[in-house]
């Protein structure tokens, strides 16, 4: 049991979620070593939100095991304080907080000191790019729209979390600023060794950050698990034969041709 | 009177910024042009009241002159009933603003509750100023605990009912953000629902703060020997109709300062908000 928490953040063991009779999530199993960045793969609908879900705690699963850090992360919610954080889709600041105020909102919960807050917090927007009084100042509708995804992934960093979650934290962006902001990500997540799970639909997000790639098709059950070798991260004629293979192993069995 | 609460179901809509006034010309131009056209009515009114006092007797309509000096003599020699009238009107306001809160919240947050608070908010406001004031005379003797349990009455509903829209208002979706840090019952209600609920709780101050001004000058009229209402009451009674006038335009000037310091507050505790401005 220790060895398994030391090495592995996060164990999903044969778990369901049910909404009513439908299965949002249908035995679906797999684990995350510490340090790694996984991206969970799949279409609208797949089961993905439901999944973040599980892991953040917010819901109990129907059946199955489920261990994030440790912990049960629905029965032990209040024990994950400062463990892990999460960014979303959309940046979700306080839109009455400035920037450097909404950075520190995570450190407040935890109860530290005003300070060491704004110190911490300046810290973490210096290391997604965000620095000078006046921005530090801004509210959020003074931002730009890369601005405030970085602020937000500041936040959930500030608590200095063992495990990040990312749920489609760069698809609302455009080309450019998203892929300038998952480089950055990527680069800080791995010079911290902290881990990350990243939901998205979108397979540039996946190949260009992560580790590890899950597919997952409804109802949330691993359709493709990939590791991404670093050394062909970068590699053209392995990328497009990847993207092709992840592609029909997103679009599910039901949709593949029939072969009789 | 004119009961004037519109519930606001989106804040950032509906309330104007600072200086929304910036229309067409600029800020500069629309104040000078706001300023002459009041200029223009007060004018109008002054010269309306001197012809017409030519007519009649001085009871139904005294000279400007007199009304003017009868003014003057109210801000030298009332000037206390003046503070004792703002005093109790800024007391009540912010203590309805307390307890509605509290009731609001509760409405919002403890669901069992929500149907009796509601019924109990639905019902007072359905009971008339009037009647509070009748009440009140009955059962209290102390004139501010009248004019305070007056007030309270009446405006506490509004507060209760806006409070209760504005914490419906709350996005999950800020919720769930707060929550992944994992926070206490209270720090969530601290670092989320309150920041929240202040717009809301300005709104509804400036949409009753004329309404609750004439509130507390009626009670003191009905209820109490103090205040600016009772002074009214007091030169109604003599047929001094140049002491009537003369608080009514001191009411009007009070009135028009209070929206103004509401508004002042509104856009210091505002200032987050972005400038709207919709063609
Ligand atoms: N709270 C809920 N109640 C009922 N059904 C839900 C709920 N959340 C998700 N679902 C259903 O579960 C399925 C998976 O949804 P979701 O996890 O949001 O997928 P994804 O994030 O991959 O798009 C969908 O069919 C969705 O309608
Ligand atoms: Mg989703």
């Amino acid at each position: 049991m220790t060895a398994e928490v030391s090495t592995d953040i996060i164990v999903l063991d044969k778990v369901d979620k049910r909404f009513g009779p439908n299965y949002a999530v249908q035995d679906l199993s797999f684990t995350v070593k510490r340090g790694q960045i996984v991206a969970l793969l799949g279409r609208t609908g797949a089961g993905k939100s439901t999944a973040l879900h599980l892991m953040m705690g917010v819901m109990p699963p129907t059946s199955g095991r489920l261990i994030v850090d440790g912990l049960d992360p629905f029965r032990e919610f209040k024990k994950l304080r400062g463990k892990l954080a999460v960014s979303f889709q959309t940046d979700r600041l306080l839109p009455w907080r400035t920037t450097l105020e909404n950075v520190a909102l995570g450190l407040q919960i935890l109860g530290i000191g005003a300070v060491e807050r704004r110190r911490r917090a300046e810290e973490w927007l210096a290391n997604v790019k965000i620095t000078g009084a006046e921005n530090l100042a801004k509210y959020p509708h003074e931002l730009s729209g890369g601005m405030r995804q970085r602020a937000s992934l500041a936040r959930a960093l500030a608590v200095d979390p063992n495990l990040l979650l990312l749920d489609e934290s760069f698809s609302q962006l455009d080309h450019v600023t998203s892929h300038a902001l998952r480089t950055d990500v990527a680069e800080l997540v791995r010079r911290l060794s902290k881990t990350c799970v990243l939901i998205t639909h979108r397979i540039d997000d996946a190949l260009e950050m992560a580790d590890r790639v899950l597919v997952l098709t409804a109802p949330a059950k691993v359709a493709y698990d990939l590791e991404v070798p670093p050394g062909l991260r970068h590699d053209k004629a392995w990328l497009t034969e990847q993207e092709r293979l992840i592609a029909g192993a997103m679009s599910g069995p039901a949709e593949q041709p029939r072969v009789t | 009177m004119e009961p004037t609460v519109i519930s606001p179901k989106t804040p950032g809509a509906v309330i104007p910024t600072a200086g929304g006034a910036s229309a067409k010309g600029g800020p500069v131009r629309f104040w000078a042009r706001e300023l002459l056209a009041n200029a223009v009515v007060i004018v109008a009114l002054v010269i309306a009241m001197e012809v017409w006092s030519r007519h009649v007797p001085p009871f139904i309509m005294p000279p400007p002159q007199r009304t003017f000096n009868a003014m003057i003599s109210a801000l030298q020699n009332d000037y206390i009933h003046i503070a004792l009238t703002i005093a109790r009107l800024l007391v009540a306001v912010f203590a309805a603003l307390l307890i509605g809160t509290l009731i609001g919240a509760a409405m919002a947050l403890i669901r069992p509750l929500e149907p009796y608070l509601r019924s109990i908010v639905v019902i007072d406001t359905g009971v008339p100023a009037l009647s509070w004031m009748l009440f009140a005379i009955f059962w209290f003797e102390q004139a501010e605990a009248r004019v305070f349990f007056i007030l309270l009455m009446i405006l506490v509903p509004f507060y209760a009912l806006n409070v209760f829209d504005g914490i419906r208002a709350l996005s999950r979706d800020l919720v769930e953000m707060v929550e992944t840090f994992r926070p206490s019952r209270l720090q969530v209600l601290r670092l989320l629902v309150g920041p929240h609920i202040v717009p809301y709780l300005l709104m509804t101050t400036k949409a009753i703060i004329g309404y609750a001004t004439r509130m507390t000058v009626f009670a003191e009229l009905v209820s109490v020997s103090s205040g600016m209402g009772a002074r009214m009451g007091a030169a109604q009674s003599t047929f001094a109709m140049d002491g009537v006038l003369a608080w009514t335009i001191i009411l009007v000037i009070a009135n028009l300062l209070i929206q103004g310091l509401v508004q002042g507050l509104e856009s210091l505790l505002l200032r987050y908000r972005p400038e709207v401005e919709v063609r």
